[in-house]
């Protein structure tokens, strides 16, 4: 799941400035499950955006809210085809991905980000969120039983641990986990501590091509073929 | 589409509640188990929030004789009620007497109009037949009630022992009959329908209850010195005083029995034997009945049935033989056998025979009679054989409880009114979905024990000399302790938009019960028979996917509060100060409310049913509405629920943050704990609504020296 955190109110504010009509768009996807841009949190932003008109006065703004099931897929974004009709602007609590799609799918509308999209992870508990993945493109998490040493370990490093680490904390964070210790302790409970002896070359951070793009139907065109 | 959409710029606020809320609450076991299905958990919940007139309307609603119901109910609700799965039921019948006599039932004017021409008998005035009147002349018919005794209510007047049900309550009820226009006619013994008809009534209701006693079956039954129950009963409740000499037996083990037994020793009887042929486990008389005419001196001999009654010097000498218990019979109970030559025999200055009683129609009602002498009927129209003729009470059930008489008088009103205006009987209540199902152990475990407030009872030296009501009524405080401890069954929590929820599974991690579950195939479950509606989930799903089944949520915390914000716009009091009160027990705006009368503030109250409903967004539409200063005060400790303080914290603390963004001081947001008899509170209110009327005054200032 992407985790994201709704940006400063006065940041937002200062975007929303040029702008009168305003739509705040939640997605009721990853936003809503890291608690950042769900309905609650759409009707609570509108709220505090009034309050924050009502005391402190910049401009007359007026909003409205909705809520789309994902704001990363373009269908989802049909219903709003009316609604863009009446706004100057729309404030998306969607991720980045979401902004983006928004800003394809209406390319007369400036679409401004509510959230700073953050990480991939998953929730330790309730209202807390931890990191996971760095979408690197290039898995090794079979080689480190399951825990991603790029994401996990402050310096990312392949072939751990460091001279950093501390009765299996991190000299980064003295409340953070070592990654490596981490995955020691889970190859020893896996019987594959061989694998904490090898080597492991660098990852390319060469060549990595941006945007990266991938395409899982086959390629239908005449002389193609299919098999 | 999965939202509704709001433009504030027209003034629609997010999640107004609409109009008409739908009520998607299941119907509690209580209310199930009730003959009369009246809606326990609405009045109990009243009660809980010191609303004793209202719980009193929603049971006069359901009940035409609700201070008599107060007093001798059965009270199978308890039975059904949950609570007993945690700990003890909630004590619903002495919670309805309470509100019964707090609620302001004698001012309860009962008033009906004429409208339909066809005039309605009704033979008996039993609980059937009074209850049958009340709903006919409700519905605008003519009704005349015939009673054979001098006096009405049938079993309520001459069967109830009035240190259970005092008179006055009775002739209230019946005086209020009398007001709405019912004819009565006392002394008066129908011997023929035939003659009614004649007389032009268009339709009769029989309700002649179950007068007659049986009998043992044993030699010297006959004569002086045996009487049956009923009889003695109602020679007694008539004012009558018969001579029952120092020694006592009552045989039998029904609640008559008890009745009968308890009114021999108030009549100064030395010493009153029951003999029960069968053991304590298997009497049918309520336990608490019991166990109070223990107390109160009087003796129970099980497993011991009279044979034989001979008669010398105007003493009894009764044969008795001791049972023990072989197979269980037709009842289900174990059948009790004599024991071979174990006669023994007592002496006794008076027996009564209380081992049941059967009804006993006159041969030229011309009804046709079933098992055990009652009258046959359609269970569902309450027809006899006889066009026109309705029956209905212990005279068609045999002897019954008063409830449930009440319940076949309300039937058989609405079956006649059917057969007046020549209509099919429409079924009289919309089917509603029954909560069923037990707690599950680990529910159980989470739900806080909280002991049952029983009723005071006098001590029984005291009670059993006279005929004087046995037990108190409660108190203000205990009667709302008890009724807070209602699980609300069947109100829980529903994902009443599925296609929303984006099993984020906070419901799960939040649930101070740990109701909900994800399934098998991955979708969040909350389970209706487990949930206890704290409405904790509700306000923390981020997708708004859950309500309350009834709107005792949000939805009605944004009512409430636009409410008072409307009522505050007239008021011109600075400062202007909201407060967010839960309302159950002892503790909402009643207590309040002398605390701020002090500050000279403009203090709203927004009433809350629980502070832990209250979101983030409330709080901050309060501060977007013109709000200086917003405190939430809950119960704290004397909460039922779990953890409510927790989660209120977490909200002030989030939107105190958001006031500190936008440039307002964050302790214009305080949550306050109510304790009881707390002096603290008093002055943390002071110190409060001073800070913020300080806040006020420095930003008049501000704004003069800007100008």
């Amino acid at each position: 799941m992407i985790v994201a955190q709704q940006k400063p109110l006065e940041e937002t504010r200062r975007m929303l400035a040029p702008y009168e009509r305003v739509l705040i768009l939640g997605c009721g996807t990853c936003m809503t499950v890291c608690d950042a841009g769900g309905e609650r949190e759409v009707s609570y932003l509108h709220s505090a955006l009034r309050v924050a008109q009502a005391k402190g006065g910049n401009g007359t703004h007026t909003f409205a809210e909705y809520t789309v099931k994902r704001q990363c897929d373009r269908e989802f974004l049909e219903p709003l085809a009316d609604r863009v009709k009446d706004i100057d602007a729309v404030l998306s609590l969607g991720c980045g991905i979401g902004v983006q799609a928004l800003a394809e799918r209406f390319p007369d509308m400036p679409v401004l980000p509510g959230v700073n999209t953050s990480f991939m992870g998953m929730a330790k508990e309730w209202g807390v969120w931890d990191e996971r993945c760095a979408a690197c493109g290039d898995c090794r998490l079979e080689d480190t039983a399951g825990i991603c040493p790029i994401t996990r370990c402050a310096k990312g490093i392949l072939n751990g641990p460091c001279a950093g680490t501390k009765n299996g904390k991190c000299e980064a964070n003295k409340d953070m986990d070592c990654a490596w210790v981490l995955i020691y302790k889970r190859l020893e409970r896996l019987q594959q501590l061989d694998k904490m002896r090898r080597y492991y070359p660098p990852r390319n951070f060469r060549a990595i091509p941006r945007p990266k793009r991938i395409v899982s139907k086959a390629s239908l065109n005449a002389g193609g073929g299919n098999g | 589409m999965i939202s509704r959409t709001k433009d504030s710029a027209q003034g629609y606020r997010p999640n107004q509640m609409q109009k008409n809320t739908p009520d998607h609450s299941l119907m509690p076991p209580c209310q199930a188990a009730c003959p009369l299905q009246m809606e326990i958990r609405e009045y109990i919940d009243l009660i809980a929030q010191g609303r004793t007139m209202e719980a009193m309307q929603v049971i006069r609603s359901g009940n035409p004789f609700p201070s008599i119901c107060a007093y001798v109910c059965t009270h199978p609700c308890e039975d059904a009620c949950r609570r007993s799965q945690v700990d003890k039921p909630v004590a619903i019948r002495a919670l309805k007497r309470f509100a019964v006599e707090f609620g302001g039932d004698r001012m309860v004017q009962a008033e009906a109009e004429t409208t339909h021409p066809e005039k309605v008998a009704i033979i008996g005035s039993g609980p059937a037949g009074l209850a049958c009147a009340y709903y006919l002349r409700r519905r605008g018919y003519p009704v005349t009630v015939f009673e054979a005794h001098s006096e009405l209510g049938g079993m309520l007047r001459v069967g109830i022992p009035q240190y259970r049900l005092p008179r006055q309550v009775l002739d209230t009820e019946v005086q209020r009959l009398t007001q709405m226009g019912v004819e009565i006619r006392t002394n008066t013994r129908v011997v023929s329908l035939g003659l009614l008809f004649d007389l032009g009534y268009k339709a009769i209701f029989i309700t002649i209850g179950a007068h007659q006693s049986l009998r043992i079956g044993i030699d010297g039954e006959e004569g002086p010195g045996v009487i049956d129950g009923a009889t003695f009963l109602r020679e007694v409740n008539l004012g009558f005083k018969p001579s029952l000499g120092e020694r006592v037996a009552v045989v039998g083990g029904g609640n008559v029995a008890i009745d009968v037994a308890r009114t021999a020793a108030r009549l100064g009887a030395r010493k009153v034997t029951i003999l029960y042929r069968r053991t304590r486990a298997e009497m049918p008389a309520n336990p608490e009945e019991i166990e109070q005419a223990l107390e109160e001196g009087i003796e129970i001999q099980y497993l011991v049935t009279p044979t034989r009654i001979t008669r010398e010097n105007s003493h009894l000498s009764v044969t008795c033989v001791k049972m023990e218990l072989g197979e269980p019979d037709s009842s289900g109970r174990r059948r009790p056998v004599p024991v071979q030559g174990s006669d023994f025999s007592i002496k006794f200055d008076t027996l009564i025979a209380a081992i049941g009683q059967a009804p006993q129609a006159p041969g030229d009602f011309h009804v046709r009679i079933g098992k055990g002498s009652t009258i046959q009927v359609d269970p569902a129209t309450l027809t006899t054989n006889r066009a026109g003729v309705f029956a209905g009470g212990d005279a068609v059930t045999g002897p019954a409880t008063v409830t449930e008489a009440l319940a076949a008088g309300r039937l058989a009103a609405s079956r006649i009114d059917d057969y007046l205006q020549h209509r099919y009987p429409l079924p009289t209540r919309e089917g509603r979905e029954s909560l069923v199902g037990d707690l599950s152990p680990e529910t159980i475990e989470t739900i806080r024990k909280i002991g049952r407030f029983e009723p005071q009872i006098l001590p029984p030296e005291t009670r059993a000399k006279d005929f004087g009501v046995v037990e108190c009524v409660y108190d203000w405080q205990a009667a709302v302790e008890e009724s807070r401890r209602c699980l609300r069954c069947g109100m829980g929590a529903e994902i009443l938009f599925q296609d929303k929820c984006a099993s984020c599974l906070t419901c799960l991690r939040v649930c101070p019960y740990h109701v909900p579950y994800l399934d098998t195939i991955g979708t969040v479950r909350i389970p209706v028979d487990q949930c206890q509606a704290c409405g904790v989930c509700v306000a923390e799903c981020p997708a708004r996917a859950i309500v309350l089944r009834k709107p005792y949520d949000r939805r009605q915390i944004t009512e409430e509060l636009n409410h008072t914000l409307k009522s505050a716009a007239e008021s011109n009091l600075k400062p202007f100060i909201i407060g967010f009160c839960c309302q159950y027990g002892l503790f909402g705006t009643g207590t309040l409310a002398s605390l701020w009368r002090k500050t000279g503030a403009g203090i709203w109250i927004v009433p809350v049913l629980c502070v832990a409903k209250v979101e983030a967004d409330h709080i901050l539409n309060a501060f977007e509405k013109g709000a200086e200063g917003v405190f939430i005060a809950g119960c704290g400790e004397q909460c039922a629920r779990e953890n409510t303080t927790e989660w209120v914290q977490q909200r002030v603390e989030k939107v105190r943050k958001t006031l500190k963004e936008v440039g307002l001081e964050p302790e214009r947001l305080q949550a306050f704990t109510m304790k009881n008899a707390n002096e603290d509170i008093a002055l943390q209110m002071e110190k409060f609504s001073e800070r913020i009327g300080n806040l006020y005054l420095a930003s008049i200032i501000m704004q003069e020296v800007k100008k």
